[in-house]
């Protein structure tokens, strides 16, 4: 089993790393990515220029590698790749890509979606949205909060 | 000793701050100085993690001389 956890600053390319997973997985059955985009409007409806992604020195590359490392424990895959970009994000542009690969696809499905409902709450950032309405602080929702929950 | 700020505390207060390492024996000392200071930060801090050397500190902890704190508010998450 590999566990590959990457914090990156500047560029975030999913096909790339669909391409290097799917290199990994010679063998496997199943691969199932996700890709979390900056959206271009707050959840009230005004139009969002960017996120701002604000992270810690140590802390944020050390929280992405414990859910990487949680998710090849708890899932039967081969493979989980998870790559999270800081700083000032573009709406419309790549944040996240979460994968796992796995030999049936019920894991690598599962896998993911642990993935992503960790990271949306535990993972060490402190995220703003920047636009029309101003600059505001963003921290996880109640609904976010109870996904997380289903995993225990 | 500094002390750093992260979120929407480095936005109220600024990136760091140095305080007088002979005035905050503990974390729960450290943060009622600062609030006291910066009383429109006062609610985020309460909600805030202290970290030493990245680790995670209570507020009984004793705060040495050479140490920086952090403080963490809440996480927004990915």
């Amino acid at each position: 089993m590999s566990v590959v956890a990457q914090l990156e600053s500047d560029v975030l390319d999913p096909q790339l790393e669909l391409a290097e997973l799917t290199e990994q997985a010679r063998g496997d059955g199943a691969i199932v990515a996700f890709i979390g985009l900056a959206r271009p409007e707050t959840t009230r409806g005004d139009a969002v220029d960017a996120v701002v992604l604000e992270h810690h020195p140590t802390m944020t590359r050390q929280s992405l590698e414990d859910i990487a490392v949680a998710c090849g424990q708890r899932f039967d895959v081969s493979h989980v790749r998870v790559v999270h970009r800081y700083g000032t994000i573009p709406a419309g542009e790549p944040i996240v890509f979460a994968g796992a690969a796995s030999i049936h696809r019920r894991a690598a499905f599962d896998a993911a979606d642990y993935l992503m409902d960790r990271l949306k709450t535990e993972a060490v950032f402190w995220k703003r949205e920047v636009g029309e309405a101003g600059s505001s602080w963003i921290e996880p929702t109640e609904a976010d909060l109870a996904d997380r929950d289903r995993w225990g | 000793m500094k002390v750093l700020f992260y979120g929407r505390l480095a936005d109220a207060i600024g990136r760091d701050i140095e305080i007088e390492a002979g005035g905050a024996s503990s974390v729960a000392e450290l943060r009622r100085r600062v609030a006291a200071s910066h009383p429109d930060a006062a609610d985020a801090l309460g909600r805030s993690r202290a970290v030493i050397a990245s680790a995670m500190v209570g507020d009984e902890h004793v705060i040495a001389a050479a140490d920086q704190v952090e403080f963490l508010p809440p996480v927004s998450g990915g």
